[in-house]
């Protein structure tokens, strides 16, 4: 398995994945200077950008590399001669995941040090009402790294029972957006909003709601964009719920491979 | 190959033919066109995913550029058409989006409460800023200020500023609160509150209009003094600052800067006809 995951690497490093995110990263150089715009918050600004910026990245990655890694190999028939080694279907799925989530670990490590120079750069520029919250700003990455991760699983799920592009891409994308609107609609629903609501539709948001990934968990940026203390006991939780929900997406994404039958 | 550079170069004049009114449409678009028209808050909260603070952030940078081109206008005409309902809404959308965004709220206190005059709207804002910004003193010294000035709520305005006393360790809020209470000075008031703005504006267009303000105000505190100097004299008060003119407390009419005319309120306060904003020459 270690080898498998040595060539998957190599295989997304000769992609020139890495390049272009090197390329992508240069717009952190503008933040400063995009930031200095803002009237009383220019660190706040400048986190603000940095941290959305980071997502965005990551997003990105999740989707394509996510999509088309399993659907490539699959699709060029890769996978004929890397089974036929004595390696199972669900190692062969595990390595490549592992291998995506180290490689965004990675990304994630390189795009928190150019944030931390570009907010020093701002703060030294335009020092701060309040302390710059440096190890909420790295709590709140890598938690954004971990959402990577679920929809990273998403796109190897989708990528099993699709035989075209547009399933995996599509659909993560789709999982990312009602993710990040599951919990807003799960309590209008229930604090009120949806007393007009038909019950069928209620209790189907509500399946929905306990279904989908929730998101909003992982997102940290307030705390680390205004240096607001987190409860740490509740990152527990997501941290844990981030590794059960994987595993059960994994899981399941590992079964349908398991039965696909490749022609 | 010849044919080809010919359509090229056809197309490259056609080009340089549109790009100046077009660019001239783009510029003069109103502020709702430039700004597109925003979704209901929840639907944009929807539509942000995980990116609500960088959204917020971009409509207040949105608005602020807006503001910035408008007042950098030497017409005065133009100052007046600045459409500052449309900038609220924005500044309210993008505090649904991050409510603890402090370019937000001080953007509507130094430019929506002056010109749109929705004071008590105002408050509601920094009120539900405070819920979120329980660190921030500037949030009440706002709310108190408001309180104060424009809606004459004097406990109110104390208490507000007791609570920027507490958060900043500030002696000089719990100062203030005293003085809000005697209801007196509301002028030199005013001075003294957009001075310690002006001093913390970073934004060019922002110092500015603070700058302009406080000339305003001053050369109505000019008027004030003059009509106390006349009744004390003359144990009445005048019936128009003209009077203060031909009776020699002032050398001339001051102008007010915002275009309007100053007068005399029937309760003896001086007032302009711009009501001390640029919205106001135009609604006159």
């Amino acid at each position: 398995m270690f080898r498998l995951m040595l060539v998957t690497f190599k295989g997304i490093v000769r992609d020139r994945v890495l390049h272009g995110v090197g390329a992508l990263s240069l717009f952190f150089i503008l933040i400063p200077s995009i930031s200095s715009l803002s009237m009383r918050q220019v660190v706040e600004l400048s986190t603000t950008l940095s941290l959305s910026f980071i997502s965005l990245i990551l997003l990105v990655l999740a989707t394509l590399l996510g999509s088309t890694l399993l659907w490539k190999d699959m699709e060029r028939r890769y996978t004929f001669s890397v089974l036929s080694l004595p390696i199972g279907r669900a190692a062969y799925l595990l390595g490549k995941y592992l291998t995506v989530s180290l490689f965004v670990f990675i990304v994630s490590g390189i795009l928190t040090l150019a944030a931390v120079i570009v907010i020093n750069v701002s703060s030294g520029m335009y020092p701060p009402d309040r302390p710059v919250s440096w190890s909420f700003i790295v709590l709140c990455i890598l938690f954004d790294a971990m959402k990577s991760l679920i929809l990273i699983s998403f796109a190897f799920l989708f990528s099993t029972v699709s035989t075209s592009l547009f399933l995996p891409v599509f659909g993560t994308l789709a999982v990312y957006f009602a993710g990040n609107a599951s919990q807003q609609v799960y309590e209008y629903i229930t604090a009120g909003g949806g007393s007009q609501l038909p019950s069928i539709i209620k209790g189907a948001a509500t399946v929905l709601y306990y279904f989908l990934p929730n998101f909003s968990s992982f997102n940290l940026k307030t705390y680390a964009i205004y240096g607001v203390q987190p409860n740490f006991q509740s990152l527990w939780y997501v941290t844990a719920y981030f590794i059960v929900y994987t595993a059960i997406i994994l899981v399941c994404a590992s079964i349908i491979f398991c039965r696909k039958e490749m022609n | 190959m010849k044919t080809k550079i010919s359509i090229l170069f056809v197309l490259i004049l056609l080009y340089s033919i549109i790009i100046i009114p077009f660019t001239h449409y783009m510029k003069e678009r109103p502020f709702v066109e430039k700004m597109g028209y925003l979704p209901a808050n929840d639907a944009l909260k929807f539509l942000s995913a995980d990116q609500k603070q960088a959204v917020g952030a971009s409509l207040i940078l949105k608005v602020l550029m807006y503001f910035g081109g408008q007042v950098s206008s030497k017409d005065i005409e133009v100052k007046a058409t600045i459409d500052y309902k449309a900038m609220s809404r924005t500044i309210h959308s993008a505090l649904h989006l991050d409510p603890y965004n402090l370019d937000g709220y001080y953007f509507a206190q130094a430019i929506l409460v002056w010109d749109v005059k929705q004071y008590q709207v105002a408050n509601t804002l920094l009120q539900y800023g405070m819920k979120y910004r329980t660190w921030d003193w500037y949030l009440p010294f706002f709310a108190g200020f408001n309180y104060a000035y424009f809606l004459h709520d004097y406990p109110n305005a104390a208490k507000m500023y007791m609570r920027a006393g507490e958060l900043s360790g500030e002696p000089l809020f719990k100062k203030l609160a005293g003085r809000y209470l005697q209801q007196g000075g509301q002028t030199a008031m005013a001075i003294a509150y957009l001075s310690t703005m002006e001093k913390g504006a970073r934004d060019k267009s922002i110092r500015e209009s603070f700058h302009l303000r406080i000339i305003a105000f001053k050369r109505a505190l000019l008027i004030e003094k003059a009509q106390g100097r006349f009744i004390a004299d003359h144990g009445q008060r005048p019936s128009a600052i003209q009077d203060l003119v031909l009776a020699g407390y002032l050398k001339e009419i001051p102008v007010d800067p915002y275009g309007g005319k100053f007068y005399l309120e029937p309760d003896g306060s001086v007032n302009t006809t711009s009501k001390f904003a640029f919205a106001g020459v135009m609604n006159h």
